[in-house]
């Protein structure tokens, strides 16, 4: 008598290497130990904490400083991480996710948690080179080795990945000049009066605040001329200011453009139902990719910040293997002031 | 060695592998207008492309680019797509001041044809009917020919310079102009059935002029909002009344519903006429609308918002009936309507408010009927119904365009009108023409490995603060150099590789250079019904090997097998169709 075939070990992809895709891959090991187990991500780097990357800036010079694990702990656990693979397209009839330099990788689940990108408003695109960036633990770098020391850092919008930052930057000494924007403190959304207070605790605490609606908005980045800082910004009303760096701050855009044509439901982020299903039964989204249906709002609306979207990848490694649970957070999303008088936001909070 | 073929093979061929040319509903040329413009040769290309589109620096503007979206380049794993439209255009603007149009003229028939509508379709019948001999007239309601081209397209997409030159080449050889002319039923105007008397066809090409209404709560069916609100336009019109010179006044704020061209159109015109906040509502989501990313790109450029899945359901108005805001519905994105297009769902409950100044609703046009004096057989959609032929019910009555096959795009237009024109043609002297495959040998791979790596040339474009006008066109065009350097990334789809299995060693020389899965160990192909190859039976049992054949669909016409086969069996021919008389 023939012993019963087993069916073969399921394969569940990631695509992501972040907080999101990690917690998810954790998990599924767990819950499903005899499966094999794949990260895709671009970065030449294992999972790292970016919210150490200010760090940088100040005493944290070596990247493994960052890394969330070791290499060993993913070949303990039997989580394949494929680094430096950029995916170029999902197949959802065929099950394939196609990387950049046509290799193709069958899925049986397929988890989307590839996060976002800094946002830069399509008035400035053409002055991407000129920018300096903060997303990743290279551009961080990079931004680092343009900045003189006690240097100025010009943040076009603030975000609270930039405020962040301002705040080690203050710490070294660094000017932080703010040109404001409509998403100046995103992803908080605060009524004039909170904005108002907002900025002036930002000016207490060192910042030059500038008022960028007053000018018109920005109009361009450009070279600093020969024995001025590296950058200028100029405002439509023909203002300027220089700085050695430009940062664009204006929140993150989700990174969907490989799933662009898949038949996915994608409105800005992939739209997910509280389970973080997606319109294919095969593939999940979680973290900052993704839009989440909420019943109370009746909208798909975003989730930021470190517990969420870990709570994000719990959510959708049960359900790729078979759970039913819906995504609910309770994280009061507020800006409020430390006991310094600094501002203050659940959006940095992390747990180690 | 050229000769032309008919054998289904050879035309099965030509039709599914030249995906551009077969997603352009002209069938225009393109890989032989790439090849020119790569050459330095813009005067040809320009003609290639004329041979299947009179209007090629227009369409090189303000094209649909439904060859793009098929583009071999754009595949998954091939990069962006070949700027077609962008080198089309580069055609025209390039191309020589001296140069000379070629038309190839038929015998005067003595036949007198009239056209009704000046737009692109009207057109396009127009000049293909005048070469083909017989005598036309072309009525035109508005002062000018042009149509949705003259009054529908904003002169910082179109430039009306070029939009003047081409409308005058299309219509100088023996085309009848009659402007300013009312075809209808109205007082003064001229009927149809008079057109009928007097002609030996008449062709309707009115296009989908009438804006399509926006059901809204507390406001009767049929009723037209621009009347039940003075801030309320409808998209068309509104564009329209500014290109025939009426002063045009926005809000501040401005809420644009609608997910075409027009509704891009309304928003950057909006912004323009100084609406500060712009914001263009979708019921679906960007992905899913049908505009070009370019021009999408260009309209968030100049700050103008997009915001997805929502369902306008009521108006909002102060006590002096101006519009204060519109309130919307959430929506989930739905299933799939028959065109291709997302459906969307509205949520109960989800309704949301938006303040804004100023509406205008663009989302589509139709047809109207009411100027015919006449009974003719509509359609379910209100569109007149039309035999294969193009006539309508009424004998010898024809009709082409948008007016025929509801809203769609320029290209559609011109390409469904030329057929209608032939078609007429081969009703009246009863000459008919077929289409051919012409093949010609190649005697080397034309493209280098290198050019697969040529990153796609985008459009230079004007700066944001020179947009402050109506008219400064937004897309500056290629210059020589760059048309020159996108024009190398076609994959010159019409060439076809072939390995003459009489000569094959069999050595796999070929397959261990193939930079992909492009040849292949078959035991068999597939033989349609119509005679045409289908698909591949593949094989990796080397007892089973009937060929070794190249795929065309997955070659990227690099030429390596070409280069490194021992025995040169590999072929290379240009395959393009050509239509000939009989």
């Amino acid at each position: 008598m023939n012993a019963a075939a087993s069916p073969p070990p399921r394969h569940h992809v990631i695509i992501g290497n972040g907080v999101a895709g990690n917690q998810a891959a954790e998990l599924l090991r767990d819950r499903d130990p005899a499966s094999r187990v794949t990260i895709l991500t671009h970065s030449r780097l294992l999972f790292y904490n970016r919210y150490l990357l200010p760090g940088i800036f100040q005493d944290m010079a070596n990247w493994p400083e960052l890394l969330a694990h070791p290499p060993e702990h993913y070949a303990a656990r039997r989580i394949h991480v494929r680094r430096e693979c950029r995916v170029s397209a999902v197949d959802p009839r065929n099950r394939l996710v196609k990387l950049a330099h046509n290799e193709t990788i069958p899925y049986d689940t397929l988890l989307v948690a590839t996060g976002g990108r800094g946002h830069l408003p399509e008035e400035l695109a053409e002055y991407r080179p000129l920018f300096h960036h903060f997303g990743s633990y290279e551009a961080a770098m990079a931004t680092r080795r343009a900045l003189p020391e006690r240097g100025a850092v010009v943040m076009l919008g603030g975000d609270m990945i930039g405020l962040d930052l301002a705040r080690t930057l203050l710490a070294i000494e660094c000017r932080v000049i703010l040109v404001t924007h409509e998403t100046t403190f995103w992803p908080h959304a605060l009524t004039p009066e909170e904005r108002t207070n907002a900025l002036a605790t930002l000016v207490a605490m060192g910042i030059e605040v500038i008022d960028g609606d007053a000018r018109g908005g920005v109009a361009a980045v450009e070279p600093g001329a020969p024995g001025l800082p590296a950058r200028r910004v100029v405002f439509h009303n023909g203002a300027d200011l220089y700085g050695d760096v430009v940062m664009p701050c204006f929140g993150l855009t989700p990174m969907v453009e490989f799933m662009v044509g898949t038949g996915i439901d994608i409105e800005r982020g992939v739209l997910v139902s509280p389970q973080l299903r997606t319109s294919d039964p095969h593939i999940f989204a979680a973290g900052d990719v993704c839009q989440i249906w909420s019943e109370e709002e009746h909208a798909y609306r975003f989730y930021y910040g470190y517990r969420n979207v870990r709570a994000m990848g719990e959510v959708a490694a049960i359900n790729m293997t078979g759970g039913q649970e819906a995504f609910a957070t309770n994280r009061v999303e507020s800006l409020g002031h430390d006991a310094q008088g600094r501002i203050d936001s659940s959006f940095w909070v992390y747990d180690e | 060695m050229t000769f032309h073929s008919d054998d289904p093979r050879d035309i099965g061929w030509v039709r599914e592998n030249i995906p551009c040319q077969n997603a352009c509903p002209a069938g225009t040329d393109i890989p032989a207008y790439i090849r020119a413009i790569a050459g330095g040769n813009h005067g040809q290309a320009y003609e290639i492309n004329r041979e299947a589109n009179v209007l090629p620096g227009v369409l090189g503007r303000i094209c649909s680019r439904p060859c793009e979206s098929a583009c071999r380049h754009g595949w998954a794993g091939n990069g962006d797509p070949v700027g077609i439209c962008h080198l089309k255009r580069a055609a025209a603007d390039l191309k020589d001041t001296r140069h000379r149009i070629t038309e190839r003229l038929y015998a005067p028939t003595g036949k007198r044809i009239a056209v009704v509508g000046a737009g692109p379709a009207g057109v396009a019948a127009a000049h293909d009917l005048s070469l083909l001999g017989h005598d036309v007239t072309i009525l035109e309601r508005e002062e000018k020919p042009g149509g949705m081209l003259r009054y529908g397209i904003p002169e910082f997409r179109l430039p009306r310079d070029m939009l003047e030159i081409e409308l005058r080449n299309a219509l100088r050889l023996g085309v009848q102009l009659r402007a300013g002319v009312t075809v209808g039923t109205t007082q003064g105007a001229i009927r149809v059935s008079t057109l009928l008397a007097d002609h030996d066809a008449v062709l309707l090409a009115t296009g989908c002029m009438a804006p399509v209404q926006l059901p809204l709560r507390g406001v009767p069916e049929g009723t037209d909002l621009s009347r039940h609100c003075q801030d309320v336009e409808y998209g068309l019109p509104f564009l329209m009344d500014l290109h025939r010179g009426q002063h045009k006044r926005v809000g501040r704020r401005v809420a644009v519903v609608g997910a075409g061209f027009t509704a891009l159109d309304c928003a950057r015109v909006a912004r323009r006429l100084g609406g500060r906040e712009v914001t263009i509502h979708l019921r679906t989501s960007e992905e899913y609308i049908p505009v070009t990313s370019e021009e999408l790109f260009e309209t968030k450029r100049e700050g103008i918002r997009i915001k997805g899945l929502r369902t306008p359901v009521a108006l909002r108005t102060d006590g002096d009936g101006r519009l204060t805001g519109v309130a919307f519905v959430q929506n989930r994105l739905g299933g799939w309507r028959e065109n291709g297009r997302r459906l969307a769902t509205p949520i109960e409950g989800s309704e949301f408010f938006e303040p804004c100044d100023t509406l205008i609703i663009a989302i589509g046009q139709r047809t109207v009927n009411d100027f015919l004096d006449m009974r003719v057989e509509l359609d379910r959609a209100g569109n007149v119904r039309v035999a294969e032929n193009g006539m309508t019910s009424v004998h010898g009555l024809f009709a082409a365009g948008d007016y025929v096959r509801g809203a769609s795009t320029a290209i559609e237009a011109i390409g469904h009108a030329r057929g209608i024109a032939d078609r007429i043609d081969a009703w009246l002297m009863g000459r008919q023409r077929r289409r051919m495959v012409r093949i010609e040998a190649v005697a080397a791979p034309p493209r280098l490995p290198a050019h697969d790596f040529i990153p796609r040339c985008h459009m230079p474009t004007l700066p944001l603060a020179e947009r402050q006008l109506l008219t400064g066109e937004v897309e500056r065009g290629y210059t020589p150099e760059l048309a020159a350097e996108e024009a190398k990334r076609c994959y010159l789809c019409d060439l076809r590789y072939q390995i003459d299995v009489d000569r094959c060693i069999y050595c796999r020389a070929c397959i261990e250079v193939a930079p992909r899965n492009c040849i292949k160990l078959t035991r068999d192909v597939e033989i349609r019904a119509d005679g045409s190859l289908g698909a591949l039976r593949e094989t990796r049992e080397w007892r089973r090997v009937a060929a070794i054949w190249i795929d065309n669909n997955e070659c990227i016409r690099c030429g390596a097998c070409f280069k490194v086969c021992p025995v040169a069996c590999i072929s290379i021919t240009r395959n393009h169709f050509v239509t000939v008389d009989g």
